[in-house]
């Protein structure tokens, strides 16, 4: 009861000193999407958004492909913090052509990419294996419990975007006939656990994985260079990512893009320094990665480390909001 | 009073350590025992991969004469052996034929897990108060408990595979079939058992020739919702990299590929109807000659 009150007196008090800025935001939807660095993101922004620019916001949980759809088609929610554009791209552009979305910030967070992973200890081992082209000569090193005479190469989970990627660059390095079989983990659970299972014993890992995350820092899994250079533009659009391609080519990942994406309404309704917030807000990949770790090691949620890192990174985020939202935001978390 | 405004939980570094503690026994546990167990599930694992694969590879109207065969065996009714054949027939026209094979492989087996493990279980929980006491909770916990809470574990232990997917169905499947056993053993009438004594029926013969015949019935609804149960957790299992026609699903539910997922979501209903109405069917045909025997 008490802890209430007070919240409602603290509420009031921002509202009688910033009549202005909060007058322009009202209620805003935010994708939480089902991944620790999404999560986390989005918290941030809540807290940020609700404590300096006075908005209300509401969190809805979302996925890559099911959170953008939503979003084109009916305009909700109004922001997606973390959003992976390749898995989208061609509908993506076609709505940022027509104005309903916008793409406020094209690098949320710095150093952030997919890709084909080993444990650091597989590339210690065995350092004759350099790129992904030496590591698909060796199926032997990476047995499939199902059947030992292949190597398993772990892709992405049925229906994620990189799923298609996955099977295409599968095909295009040829490593079915090398012996390799893709298995699909069936879940974000099943792939981390797939993972964590096998390093936990000391086992060899091939798979694909994304930084950054607290699964990459934690198992010490290392990205392995393609050995091949990235294909160009409109080959990784129009056939490597898509169900029917024909004939796909060798292909380093292409750099990824993550966006922070909000809708058309959100730009026009909304406090205008809300929206420059998005823009100027970049994680450094250091410590992006010490609040994911943060957040396995304590089983923290989005919100506790949105709290956290609030408390611990203020030179950080103080540079992306202005002096009185800031002042707003500290006075909250106390 | 402070103390009623605010619950009087651990604190929050406390909670921490204690979840931590438990996280890191259970990876010690499974460091140090979970290659030991999975080679005690290998044979189980080869078992399931080379049934797969039988089931796969037989050629088709084969594996379709098998299924009509069994459902005339099971239910003697020429509409359902008809559904059966239409059914199939239908799975394979949509190009849904390996994917619902590895979905049968794996019910199958699960189910004559669950029934292997199950009525045993049943009937000992039958003989015994205390042990039903001791039990029934645990089947409300393996029916109840959101699945990925085991499953996360268990792919801890045992990675991604059939073997982790065919334990979540079991821990879902088993229940009914403990729990109809139980029941249909502790529904035979009295007055039978001891007229059983009364002619010097032996404990063992009092058993299997008198309770387990008259609780057949029973015993066969267990069977039937074991297999429901089972089929309802294909889409789960595929969360853990079982092979079936939950993959599909799982790709149309994050993609909205409408059809996709109609097409393939239909096709394990069509699986549940075939089972459910032959197994049925066998159940009720015991009963009506059991029926006539006792006049019950």
């Amino acid at each position: 009861m008490n802890k209430f009150v007070k919240g409602l007196a603290a509420a009031g008090v921002a509202a009688a000193m910033s009549q202005g800025a909060i007058a322009a935001c009202g209620e805003v939807t935010i994708a939480e999407m089902n991944w620790a660095s999404a999560e986390f993101m989005a918290n941030v922004d809540k807290i940020i958004l609700e404590a300096g620019y006075g908005c209300s916001v509401e969190l809805i949980p979302g996925a890559t492909l099911t959170t953008f759809a939503s979003m084109d088609t009916k305009g909700v929610p109004d922001v997606a913090p973390e959003l992976w554009t390749q898995a989208v791209e061609v509908p993506l552009l076609a709505a940022i052509a027509s104005g309903s979305l916008h793409s406020v910030n094209p690098k949320p967070i710095a150093g952030a990419g997919e890709g084909w992973v080993v444990p650091d200890y597989t590339m210690a081992n065995h350092p004759e294996l350099k790129t992904v082209l030496d590591i698909i000569e060796r199926p032997d090193l990476f047995p499939y419990n199902e059947d030992p005479s292949k190597g398993a190469f772990v892709g992405c989970p049925a229906g994620w975007g990189c799923q298609q990627v996955n099977a295409n660059l599968f095909r295009a390095f040829d490593m079915e006939a090398k012996g390799w079989v893709l298995v699909d983990p069936g879940s974000a659970a099943g792939l981390d656990g797939a993972m964590a299972k096998a390093v936990d014993r000391g086992d060899d890992y091939f798979g694909y994985y994304w930084s950054p995350t607290a699964m990459m820092g934690k198992f010490n899994m290392e990205m392995v260079d393609f050995g091949v250079p990235f294909v160009e533009m409109d080959h990784w659009t129009n056939c490597i990512t898509q169900a029917n391609c024909m004939e796909p080519q060798q292909s380093a990942w292409s750099a990824s893009e993550i966006n922070t994406i909000v809708t058309d309404s959100f730009i026009n309704n909304n406090d205008p320094k809300a929206v420059a917030y998005f823009g100027k807000r970049v994680f450094p990949a250091a410590e992006m990665g010490a609040m994911l770790v943060y957040m396995g090691d304590n089983q923290a949620g989005g919100e506790d480390a949105a709290i956290e890192f609030l408390l611990n990174y203020e030179s950080l985020w103080t540079q992306w909001v202005g002096v009185q939202a800031a002042n707003l935001i500290k006075k909250s978390l106390n | 009073m402070a103390i009623f405004d605010e619950f009087p939980s651990l604190g929050r570094t406390e909670l921490r350590d204690l979840k931590k503690g438990i996280d890191f026994a259970f990876k010690d546990f499974s460091r140090d025992n979970g290659e030991a167990i999975e080679s005690f599930f290998d044979p189980l694992m080869f078992f399931m991969v080379w049934f797969e694969k039988l089931l796969i590879n037989a050629p088709w109207p084969l594996m379709i004469l098998i299924f009509a065969v069994l459902a005339w065996l099971g239910a003697r009714s020429i509409p359902i052996v008809i559904g059966t054949i239409v059914s199939f027939l239908a799975i394979g026209w949509f190009g849904m034929w390996e994917d619902t094979m590895a979905t049968v492989a794996i019910i199958s087996v699960a189910t004559f897990l669950c029934i292997g493990l199950g009525i045993p279980l049943g009937i000992l929980m039958s003989r015994s108060n205390r042990l039903q006491a001791g039990v029934t909770p645990i089947l409300d916990i393996m029916q109840t408990i959101p699945s990925f809470v085991y499953l996360i574990p268990v792919v801890m232990l045992l990675g991604i595979g059939k073997v982790p997917g065919l334990i979540a169905v079991c821990i879902y499947a088993l229940p009914p079939i403990v729990r109809l056993t139980n029941l249909g053993i502790r529904l035979v009438d009295k007055e039978v058992l001891e007229a059983a004594e009364s002619f010097g029926s032996s404990y063992r013969q009092k058993l299997f020739d008198v309770q387990i015949p008259l609780a057949l019935p029973n015993i066969f609804a267990g069977v039937n919702q074991t297999i429901m149960m089972a089929l309802a957790m294909v889409v789960i299992a595929s969360m853990i990299g079982v092979k079936g026609l939950g993959v599909p699903v799982l790709r149309a539910v994050s993609n909205q590929y409408l059809a996709l997922g109609l097409m393939n979501g239909l096709a394990i209903v069509a699986l549940a109807v075939i089972f459910d109405r032959v197994s049925q069917a066998y159940g009720k045909r015991l009963q009506k000659h059991r029926q006539g025997g006792h006049g019950v």
